[in-house]
């Protein structure tokens, strides 16, 4: 009887719960646009839209402690008065979202997407069709995009992505405890036993940076037995870098993690005793991790787009972002101005290396996930 | 004719009173349902599916690519590839039973100290026990500690009177709330080698000891304890309060002794509440993910791990089909239980709890070995659940030049001078605590209708209440998956329409799905162990099922009902992963995103932000316990 009273609740339930939340989608077509996307005016909001950039990125990059997206956005206004730049914090998704969205003919809503790295595109590619959700850049629109570094191109095929800073992974260790280790190899040795703290690379940004320097080191047949020599070691790779920095790092755990060349930066700024904070660069390398920006397919303002983009390789947001994003300038030293302090702190390496897009293509999934099973052993 | 039309209308909404009344657990238990269909059994179905069905055609052939995987199940893979050759399994397995050997010896286990501990080994040839068999593993291991550590604090808080008493019962979910990055900062801060633990062994000399590294497995098993312990403690509070006393005291009348009274007529009181923390406990140690590599690293991954790496991969396919295992493994557990519970029926008539005795009355009493056991524990407590959250909070004030007001002094001014497009402090604690009534409502009258419906009822009863439990059974990451892109993306249905739920309506809700279970589960020991003669003699003076309902049980198991609704609002507080997907665009988030969104190159404002989760968190417990407290008995 009972079991009777709830099956019938479950089929009448189900009706009722839905009513409230249904739309058509020819609703959705006329009206949805007016009042779903936020302007609401109908037909005059086209006008406004024209002038209004949304700009998908990450959380630091506008909500963390002196983020430099509320100065860009700021500064840009300045310079174009008729324009507003609109922040859209990245969904929790990333890249995958906007894949999942363009395979089910979705719209996507932001026209710019800040804060994409090589394996994106690479997701990319290997989701959708090649060269897809990001439109190819009229280099011409752009005009300071030669003033990019050398070594910083990401090489993709398509040319849909550009720089705008990046990042050194290297090594961060306590001189009172170590020496510097000169090479890949050093780390295997005794003197360093139970000594490195790494992130594991399938959930984390720098892990990943990391296990990709290794296999251009050690090349895509070599890098397995190198990592098992670093595991019988001791090499522990901890979830992400907060856990492995702010968690094992600064407790003292061990004397060595797999960080960023920046690290003096914040240790000078939070006022702590640099001995804990030296940079090593193995093999006189450091791994480039560079960010770029692209412009959605759909975009509805690309005119715009080139404009932000131009700007944001400027002198002055050039300097801003490396410095409230501590990351070095994508464009080269003659063209933006950085604080002493910054100089002295955020050191680079002799030899920056980074795994382009060919070779990443088709491999990458493939190269995380042998290591992850190598390494969890179970 | 003017008098008679206020009678009528009097006579009419009593009549849909009386119709309310006949009709308000079927109707419950409708809406019930409703939001089951559409927030859970849609989002998780939406996902599952990719693992049965492949480009249009159901296959099996992602279960089987899985199950025979040596990586996933070790040597069981083998038994799965070719479940028929019984011979050859035997084979193996007597191989491997005459390559064990036992060897006894003596170890020095804890370290600094020369004391030597008679040790029994058994050395055991490797067996592959694959992802699966090591997930099991370690849950299993942290069940009992969770059993182990909850156990004493749910005797000292149901049987002794002391000052604070009934706000520690209070707080003692508060770990419930943390988000895992904030337990996992927590314990390195407490356990670390540069941590409060080594600096207070410091001034007396000792150490510092590498109790991390020592052994990551233990620390792991010691964090999920650190959530789960206070989840066994709680419920089984719940359930030594609502004992009915009188019957121990006719046992003693009869001849009994003290302890077997305690064995006879307290343990099988308290046995449901005691096996459901452990059964919740393991479940959602199976299912852990951020707390195993965050204090533990990929060597200790789990299944949850590989279904976190399927996901970003978008190889939906694989993450769904190793999901739905965790899934089919817990209901499994479940379901078991639930029988053992169902025929568990006692015939309690009102809950009269021990008397509480004064924790320490007197000098001489408080130095008898019984208190001095307490003490311990107490001190065990101190280090394991305070520590790791103090020194958080100490954390939160401290940068390297030492004292500093300025990760407080960031959300001060990010709540002062914040853009719209950036997380403010003080509307994220409004949502959360919003939310968190808001849940409450919702989640008690759904896992209290469930509660009733199945209770008693036998076997059919059993399999609806262990369906009902789907939320706990689910891996966190397909849930929201599902919730993304079943709902927030919309599902086309025909006819042109599209269903499409977002914002605060479908947080509270999705809270509530999750929560509701932790009701259901706090309520049916309580209600099963009534007396249902009860309920027939109400229903036999003319009661509705509903009167006999709010008017005879509920009151009786008023305990199981507080001890629900703390943990729906502690699940709602610190609900991350469908939150996060629900909220995005908007501006519905609650605390524990804020916390994730002020991660940044300096944790100081995320850590700050987590002490102020703590402490609102906390206050919110006592007031909840306070009101609720009204109705217990």
């Amino acid at each position: 009887m009972r079991r009777r009273t709830f099956l019938g609740a479950v089929s009448g339930g189900a009706t009722l719960g839905l009513a409230g939340c249904l739309t058509q989608d020819g609703d959705d077509d006329e009206n949805g646009n007016g009042n779903g996307s936020g302007n609401g005016n109908g037909s005059g909001s086209e006008e406004t839209d024209d002038n209004t950039l949304t700009v998908v990125t990450y959380e630091s990059m506008i909500d963390g402690e002196n983020p430099a997206g509320p100065w860009l956005k700021e500064a840009f206004e300045d310079e174009h008065p008729d324009a507003e730049i609109e922040w859209e914090q990245l969904p929790s998704q990333g890249i995958n979202q906007y894949i999942d969205s363009a395979s089910q003919d979705r719209d996507i809503e932001p026209d710019v997407y800040l804060g994409l790295n090589i394996d994106d595109l690479v997701r990319v590619d290997d989701n959708l069709e090649d060269g897809g959700l990001f439109r190819e850049l009229d280099r011409d629109q752009i005009e300071r995009s030669d003033r990019v570094r050398d070594g910083l191109d990401m090489g993709d095929p398509h040319d849909r992505v550009l720089p705008y800073d990046t990042g050194y992974i290297s090594l961060v260790y306590d001189e009172s405890e170590i020496d510097e280790p000169e090479t890949f190899d050093d780390l295997t040795a005794s003197e360093y036993e139970d000594a490195l703290l790494a992130q594991n690379a399938q959930t984390s940004d720098p892990g990943q940076a990391f296990l990709l320097w290794t296999i251009d080191a050690f090349g895509e047949d070599g890098y397995l037995d190198y990592w098992e020599e670093l595991a019988e070691n001791g090499v522990r790779t901890l979830e992400d870098w907060t856990e492995s920095y702010y968690g094992a790092y600064m407790e003292a755990e061990r004397p060595m993690v797999v960080s960023y060349s920046t690290d003096q930066v914040f240790a000078s700024a939070e006022g702590n005793d640099l001995t804990r904070h030296q940079i090593a660069f193995p093999n006189d390398q450091g791994y480039a991790n560079p960010e770029g920006m692209a412009i959605f397919e759909d975009a509805s303002n690309v005119g715009l787009a080139y404009d932000f983009f131009d700007f944001v390789l400027s002198n002055e947001p050039q300097a801003e972002i490396a410095q409230r994003n501590v990351q070095f300038p994508a464009v080269e030293d003659e063209y933006v101005d950085l604080d002493d302090d910054f100089d002295q702190y955020a050191h680079v390496p002799p030899e920056a290396v980074t795994v382009g897009y060919d070779d990443l293509r088709g491999n990458l999934d493939e190269w995380v996930d042998d290591w992850a099973q190598q390494m969890a052993g179970h | 004719m003017s008098r008679s039309r206020p009678g009528r209308i009097a006579s009419g909404a009593g009549r849909i009173r009386a119709w309310l009344e006949r009709n308000a657990i079927r109707l419950t238990a409708l809406v019930t349902a409703g939001i089951l269909a559409v927030m859970l059994y849609l989002p998780v179905g939406v996902v599952f599916v990719e693992a049965v069905v492949d480009e249009g055609v159901p296959t099996l052939g992602h279960f089987a690519a899985v199950l025979t995987d040596p990586f996933y199940f070790g040597v069981l893979a083998d038994v799965f590839a070719d479940p028929l050759a019984v011979g050859t399994h035997l084979g193996s397995l007597a191989g491997w039973l005459a390559a064990v050997s036992i060897s006894l010896s003596l170890e020095y286990p804890i370290p600094g100290i020369d004391v030597p501990v008679p040790w029994l080994a058994v050395d055991t040839p490797g067996v592959r026990q694959g992802l699966f068999g090591f997930t099991a593993y370690q849950a299993a291991l942290s069940t009992l500690a969770s059993v182990a550590l909850g156990l004493p604090a749910a005797y000292i808080l149901a049987n002794y009177e002391f000052y604070g008493r009934r706000t520690l019962r209070s707080l003692t979910i508060l770990p419930f709330v943390l988000p895992g990055i904030m337990v996992a900062v927590g314990f390195y801060a407490m356990f670390g080698r540069a941590g409060t633990l080594n600096g207070i062994l410091g001034v007396a000399g000792l150490g510092p000891f590498a109790f991390i590294e020592t052994s990551p497995l233990t620390i792991v098993i010691l964090a999920h304890a650190f959530y789960n312990a206070p989840l066994v403690a709680r419920l089984t509070v719940a359930a030594w309060e609502s004992v009915d006393t009188r019957t121990v005291e006719t046992a003693r009348s009869l001849g009994a002794s003290e302890r077997r009274a305690f064995r006879d007529i307290v343990v099988p009181q308290l046995a449901p509440a005691v096996l459901t923390g452990a059964l919740l406990t393991f479940i959602f140690t199976f299912m852990t993910f951020p707390i195993v590599l965050a204090l533990g690293g990929l060597q200790l991954a789990t299944v949850e791990v590989w279904i976190y790496d399927r996901i970003q991969r978008l190889d939906y396919a694989e993450a769904a089909t190793l999901a739905i295992l965790e899934t089919i493994l817990s209901l499994g557990l479940t379901y078991a239980y639930l029988r053992y519970e169902s025929v568990q029926s006692g015939f309690s008539q009102a809950p009269s709890p021990p008397p509480k005795e004064a924790l320490f009355p007197d000098l001489r009493t408080a130095l008898s070995p019984r208190r001095l056991a307490i003490c311990g524990y107490g001190l065990v407590a101190l280090v394991l659940f305070v520590g790791p959250m103090a020194s958080l909070v100490v954390g939160s004030f401290t940068d390297g030049t030492g004292f500093t007001l300025r990760n407080y002094a960031f959300l001060l001014e990010r709540q002062l001078e914040g853009a719209s497009f950036q997380t403010l402090p003080l509307p994220a604690i409004r949502n959360s605590l919003l939310f968190g009534v808001a849940t409450l409502a919702v989640a008690v009258p759904m896992g209290v209708v469930i509660s009733v419906l199945t209770a008693r009822t036998g076997r059919s009863g059993t399999i609806i209440d262990t369906l009902a439990m789907l939320p706990l059974a689910v891996s966190g990451i397909v849930f929201g998956i599902g919730l993304l892109q079943g709902l927030v993306f919309g599902i086309s249905l025909p006819g042109g329409w599209r269903l499409q739920i977002t914002g605060a309506v479908a947080i509270v809700i999705a809270h509530a799905v999750a929560a509701y279970p932790f009701v259901t589960r706090n309520v049916s020991p309580l209600l099963s162990n009534l007396d249902p003669a009860m309920v027939e003699s109400a229903r036999a003076l003319g009661a509705s099922r509903f009167r006999a309902l709010v008017d005879v049980e509920l009151p009786l198991v008023a305990n199981g009902i507080v001890a629900g609704a703390a943990f729906a609002f502690a699940i709602s507080i610190g609900e991350f992963s469908s939150t996060v997907i629900l909220a995005s665009g908007s501006e519905s988030y609650t605390m524990p995103v804020a916390v994730e969104r002020y991660l940044g190159r300096r944790s100081g404002p995320a850590i700050a932000m987590g002490t102020l989760l703590l402490l609102v968190t906390a206050a919110s417990f006592v007031v909840i316990d306070r009101v609720g407290g009204r109705y217990e008995l």
